[in-house]
């Protein structure tokens, strides 16, 4: 079967990888390594802590653990059927070796099947990984063997293959329909926006009231619904039952097994079949340049310039800048997951369990950092990337009579505005929904507004200290070693930011606590006046280092 | 007129262009010749200003173009071998973005701009965006983009790589009266019969050197071979 050189092949380029690994990419492979783990533990412990709470509620509590399992497997099933839709669309049709494929002597079922390994595999990674602490923690809890885990991982493949298969055959079937790569953008929107809707239903579910018996007045109608299955349709309840009976012990266990991969023989053998005649012509449908028809009048940068003749070039490289930037699907589907994290930062901070003043006006401070860190993570997708971007077409603005100067600026504006209004907005409302008092919000407003110009700098400032202008997509510039520097740069400046400030904010808490104390106005002075100067110090700094490196570019 | 004096290019201790020097007068179609590697793009882009000289100076219409960067790029007009552009703009938008920068009147763009893309047959695509045009279509864009400027002096590097017979018709009349207006053009090829119908002088760079430079008369003379410059070129870079 030629199916097998086609999965050989991914297995020798992984293993070529694997050993070419050296110098900073091993390094970098490690911190991510490490930070996974990490991470992991964190989810272990946590769920630990679920588990065990669940366990100890009198009579209810396993069935307690087993609805909640039942609802992780729903939630997990759900994502993985979202991301698959996006991701189909790349492997499937947009894959760099689809044109060698094709024009190989390779039957089109065959390639359609190992293009749906790598969706599968690419839509439902991050999720399993999410998934085996959930499991050992499960196991510890229960007190249950590795036998129980070595069922989980048999019946789990089926159940991911199940998900993603949704993705698969709904790409299969509008880019036969629809063969235009505007389908691909408009998968792409609507994915993001169902992740973003999930995203923020289920924060405004409030899952941890679900938990809390208190919440439903009758107790016999809790146990009912505790006891009713999980959207008994999906894959996600068998997987559910293959685990209970499996934990039971009872032999029902490979009668749920045997559904799951009974189905997804099923479903895979008739998508298979089908794949004969729909993708071959999807491939080739995918690849129509949707008809686009730009303007003719001149842009609004265009009639004013004529207006402000000595910001022209500004407002010129303004207009490149936005329609390039608008005009790329991916950067919406970005844009539109940043706006469900702010919903979703606005509301848990607004339910924070706090009970005093004093508290939440403290925690709106430190709310500062998490901003900072927020505003970090945004300035490293798009400043960050900003001069990497411009690729091979750099040589346009590199050969005109320009200085780099002037392109800093732009890009500066372009994307630091948006970034210092979003951490206006995520401090702003934080201050306001938490009754934050006036110093306080004094005092994170204007450190976030500062701190989100300094970092937009940084970010702009290390892109073109280390660019990359051959790259294929942007998330290997975000993971690039520069990208590493400017993140630990950021974070850096933002922990020595709320350092600085600590002091002032201390000696507020403490003449409201003491109302003999004195709160010296000198020090709250002294103190905003250092957080500035080291904040342009080091822009600054930055800034100038990545001029003069980006003079010198030879592209 | 491009002056260039010793100019000389190091990759780390990979010496790519050796020593240089060559004159380009006002109104000249300079032919730069060699074999892949020779150094013919790593030169075209030190006169460009995207690539700094280890050694050496250029000139170009009086001004230094290391020192004085700015003022010598407004008098350039540089079309590398790889027509990269940007695919989300339309070709009427980029060819307006690079009118802009380079201060023509929007009035004189709008003209230059279906005058050329009628020219070059683009007129009904101007509006449809440059990620959907071929290799050879983007190139008319770009010769297009760098007509309209009237610069002082035109770098092409291998400029009818991708394009149709009839086009490089349209692009030879099109350089021919820039040169009446007294441009200087300095073009990179590997098509020796066009560089021996069009160029005033060539120059033969092989391994970074200039070996061989002048009109082609002179290099029949050097070589002492009477035959083609194909003939000529095959036994200077042997
Ligand atoms: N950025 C670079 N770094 C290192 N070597 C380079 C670089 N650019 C070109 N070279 C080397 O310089 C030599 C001349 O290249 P180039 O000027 O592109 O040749 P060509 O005459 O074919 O245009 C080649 O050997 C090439 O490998
Ligand atoms: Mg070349």
């Amino acid at each position: 079967m030629k199916v097998f050189f086609l999965f050989k092949r991914k297995i020798i380029s992984l293993f070529n990888s694997l050993s070419k690994i050296s110098g900073w990419k091993a390094l970098k492979n490690i911190i991510f390594l490490s930070a996974g783990l990490v991470l992991m533990s964190g989810l272990f412990f946590s769920f630990l802590r679920v588990l065990k709470y669940l366990r100890g509620v009198e009579l209810i509590g396993e069935i307690l653990i087993w609805k909640l399992t039942a609802m992780v497997f729903l939630m997990s099933f759900s994502m993985i059927m979202i991301s698959s839709v996006v991701i189909s669309m790349t492997t499937l049709y947009y894959s760099f070796d689809l044109g060698f494929l094709f024009s190989s002597p390779i039957d089109p079922k065959h390639i359609f099947i190992d293009k749906c390994v790598d969706t599968v595999f690419y839509s439902s990674w991050t999720l399993l990984a999410a998934m085996i602490p959930y499991v050992l923690a499960l196991m510890k809890t229960l007190g249950l063997g590795w036998i129980f885990f070595a069922g989980y991982i048999a019946a789990v493949f089926p159940f991911i293959s199940l998900a993603a298969i949704f993705g698969i055959a709904l790409s299969l079937v509008t880019m036969y329909f629809f063969p235009s790569s505007r389908t691909r953008d408009a998968t792409w929107i609507i994915g993001s926006l169902s992740v973003a809707f999930i995203y923020v239903a289920f924060r405004m579910a409030k899952p941890e009231h679900l938990l809390r018996p208190d919440s439903l007045e009758i107790v016999a109608r809790y146990v009912n619904y505790l006891q009713a299955p999980t959207a008994p349709y999906l894959p996600s309840w068998w997987l559910t039952k293959t685990m209970t009976t499996l934990s039971a012990g009872k032999l029902e266990f490979f009668g749920w097994l045997s559904l799951l991969y009974l189905v997804f023989f099923t479903f895979y053998f008739i998508l298979y079949k089908t794949s004969g005649k729909f993708y071959p012509s999807g491939v080739s449908g995918a690849q129509n340049i949707a008809r686009f028809k730009g303007p003719i009048t001149r842009s609004w940068e265009q009639n004013l310039a004529t207006k402000f003749p000595s910001l022209r070039h500004f407002l010129f490289l303004f207009g490149r800048e936005r329609k390039i930037f608008l005009r790329e699907v991916k950067h919406w589907s970005q844009i539109i997951l940043i706006i469900a994290l702010v919903f979703v930062y606005i509301f848990s901070v607004k339910n924070l369990p706090l009970d005093t003043a004093d508290m939440k006006s403290f925690i709106c401070f430190l709310n500062i950092g998490a901003a900072g860190f927020v505003v970090s993570a945004i300035a490293l997708r798009f400043l960050f990337t900003s001069i990497s971007l411009e690729g091979k077409s750099f040589w346009i603005i590199k050969s005109m009579p320009l200085g780099m100067n002037e392109i800093f600026y732009v890009k500066l504006i372009f994307y630091g505005v948006p970034t210092m209004i979003l951490s206006l907005i995520l401090t702003g409302f934080s201050d306001y929904l938490l009754g934050a008092d006036y110093f306080i919000s004094f005092i994170s407003i204007f450190s976030i507004t500062i701190m989100s110009l300094t970092i937009s700098v940084l970010g702009l400032s290390f892109g073109a200290i280390y660019p990359d202008f051959n790259v294929e997509n942007i998330h290997q510039v975000e993971s690039s070693y520069g990208g590493f520097i400017f993140m630990a740069f950021a974070m850096g400046y933002t922990a020595i930011s709320v350092a600085i400030l600590a002091g002032p904010v201390q000696m507020h808490f403490i003449s409201r606590f003491n109302p003999i104390y004195v709160f010296e106005k000198k020090w709250l002075y002294i103190s905003l006046l250092a957080f500035v100067i080291i904040s342009f110090i080091i822009s600054g700094l930055i800034c100038k280092t990545a001029l003069k490196k980006a003079e010198k570019y030879e592209i | 007129m491009i002056e260039i004096k010793n100019l000389t290019k190091k990759f780390g201790s990979y010496c790519a262009v050796d020593n240089l020097s060559l004159l380009v007068k006002s109104g000249e179609i300079f032919g730069f010749l060699g074999p892949n590697g020779a150094g013919k793009t790593t030169t075209i882009k030190m006169i460009a200003g995207i690539m700094s000289p280890t050694s050496g100076n250029i000139i170009v219409d009086g001004v230094d173009v290391s020192k004085s960067a700015i003022e010598a790029k407004k008098k350039i007009a540089y079309i590398p071998d790889e027509p990269f552009v940007y695919p989300n703009l339309t070709a009427r938008e980029f060819l307006r973005f690079i009118g802009d920068i380079y201060d023509i009147p929007s009035k004189e763009q709008d003209e230059a701009i279906s005058f050329y893309l009628s020219r070059f047959d683009l007129l009904d695509k101007a509006d449809q965006l440059l990620g959907s045009f071929s290799h050879g279509m983007k190139q008319k864009v770009l010769i297009a983009s760098v007509l309209m400027r009237k610069p002082k002096v035109i770098l092409f590097d291998e400029p009818t790589v991708g394009l149709d017979p009839r086009s490089v018709k349209n692009f030879k009349d099109l350089i021919s009266t820039q040169t009446k207006a007294g441009v200087s053009i300095f073009m990179c090829t590997h098509i020796l019969e066009m560089a021996e119908k069009i160029c005033d002088k060539v120059g033969i760079i092989y391994n970074g050197k200039m070996i061989s430079c002048g009109p082609i008369d002179k290099l029949r003379k050097e070589s002492g071979n009477n035959g083609s410059l194909e003939d000529i070129f095959l036994e200077l870079t042997s």
